[in-house]
């Protein structure tokens, strides 16, 4: 799974989850993308298991590429415990995803399997996203 | 390629709430520079444009009411999810004149069996005259083999046209298809796995800056 090696500080404050994305947003390697709609924090977790998803239909003789990265840490105070005494513990490293970023690149030589398999990845995801074309001639 | 007629306000507003309303009237704000002129701020059909920019470097003669001028989209700005576009910079240009654009490159042809075709570049530079811009430039990819590959100097380009864009720049190469092995290893399954109970191994307190 991707976990940054190392930080400038263990814990920070929750990512803006407000405004779109300013970059990211077209396609830059593959032919097929997942494209985000809604601003999401997608965790490490996620973000793995929708390249298995995307691996496992594919099987062979395509290139995924990952174009976030979780490089925020979540943190979370144990159950029942009082408050204060200090922010809770890292507990998840998560990609802030905001509309229109490019989650997911592919390239596979067949259109129709490498839709399912993009299909596949989005069920992994805990945001609304819609599968991208690269158009013939598209600048 | 042909020109595409449109017809241009010109506007005094300015700033975002002025856009917007323009916007809401079916508009799109635009700015038109070049050759050193005075820039000049247009408004123009929202529908008209869309359907105009279809085409990359659209050769637009703008009608501003006393006279005409012809423009190259420069920057188009768009809604990364609605896909409308929200702002264009146009470049002023004179027939004959040479500009320097960016034209995309479509592959034909089919990969050889076990091969996959990678783009490096999906756009070329090249210099052509402003009333003959070639929409797009076809690379054949029949017949290359794996680990085959054609440069920016391999392209044939349209009669007229320049390379801009580095010689010696890759375009499209043919990879081996990765094996389902492969593929399943790509990732990150060599570092430790991080559960929601054990992030405190996966922590990056060890990695923390000191």
């Amino acid at each position: 799974m991707l976990i940054p090696r190392r930080v400038k500080h263990r814990k920070q404050h929750h990512p803006s989850r407000s405004g779109a994305s300013k970059g990211g947003n077209e396609l830059a390697f593959g032919e097929y993308g997942i494209q985000a709609l809604t601003p999401a924090y997608v965790t490490n977790r996620q973000i793995e298991s929708a390249r298995i998803a995307i691996n496992r239909h594919i099987r062979r003789g395509g290139k995924v590429w990952i174009n976030i990265y979780p490089d925020r840490p979540l943190t979370k105070k144990p159950a029942e415990t009082r408050m204060g005494s200090g922010k809770g513990s890292p507990e998840w490293w998560v990609a802030n995803v905001k509309p229109g970023r490019v989650l997911f690149e592919l390239s596979f030589p067949n259109e129709k399997v490498a839709r399912e398999a993009l299909l596949r990845a989005t069920h992994k995801l805990p945001l609304k996203c819609r599968i991208i074309k690269r158009e013939a001639g598209e600048v | 390629m042909s020109e595409v007629r449109i017809s241009a306000e010109p506007r005094d507003t300015f700033g975002k709430g002025a856009a917007r309303q323009l916007r809401r009237d079916g508009k799109i704000p635009a700015v038109l520079y070049g050759h050193k002129e005075e820039p000049v701020h247009l408004a123009l059909p929202e529908h008209e444009l869309f359907l105009a920019l279809k085409t990359p470097n659209v050769l637009l003669n703008l009608d501003l009411g006393d006279r005409r001028q012809l423009a190259l989209p420069k920057a188009v700005q768009k809604d990364p999810v609605r896909r409308s576009i929200e702002h264009v910079d146009l470049l002023l240009v004179r027939r004959g004149e040479k500009v320097t654009v960016e034209i995309p490159i479509v592959t034909v042809g089919d990969v050889v069996s076990g091969g996959l075709l990678e783009h490096t570049l999906n756009v070329l530079s090249i210099e052509a005259e402003a009333t003959h811009i070639p929409g797009s430039v076809e690379v054949s990819v029949q017949g290359l083999e794996i680990g085959g590959q054609i440069l920016a100097k391999e392209v044939t380009l349209p009669r007229g046209a320049e390379l801009v864009t580095d010689p010696e720049h890759l375009v499209v190469h043919v990879l081996a298809a990765p094996t389902a092995e492969q593929m399943a290893g790509t990732g990150a399954e060599a570092e430790p796995e991080a559960g929601a109970g054990e992030s405190e191994t996966a922590s990056p307190e060890a990695g923390e800056e000191s």
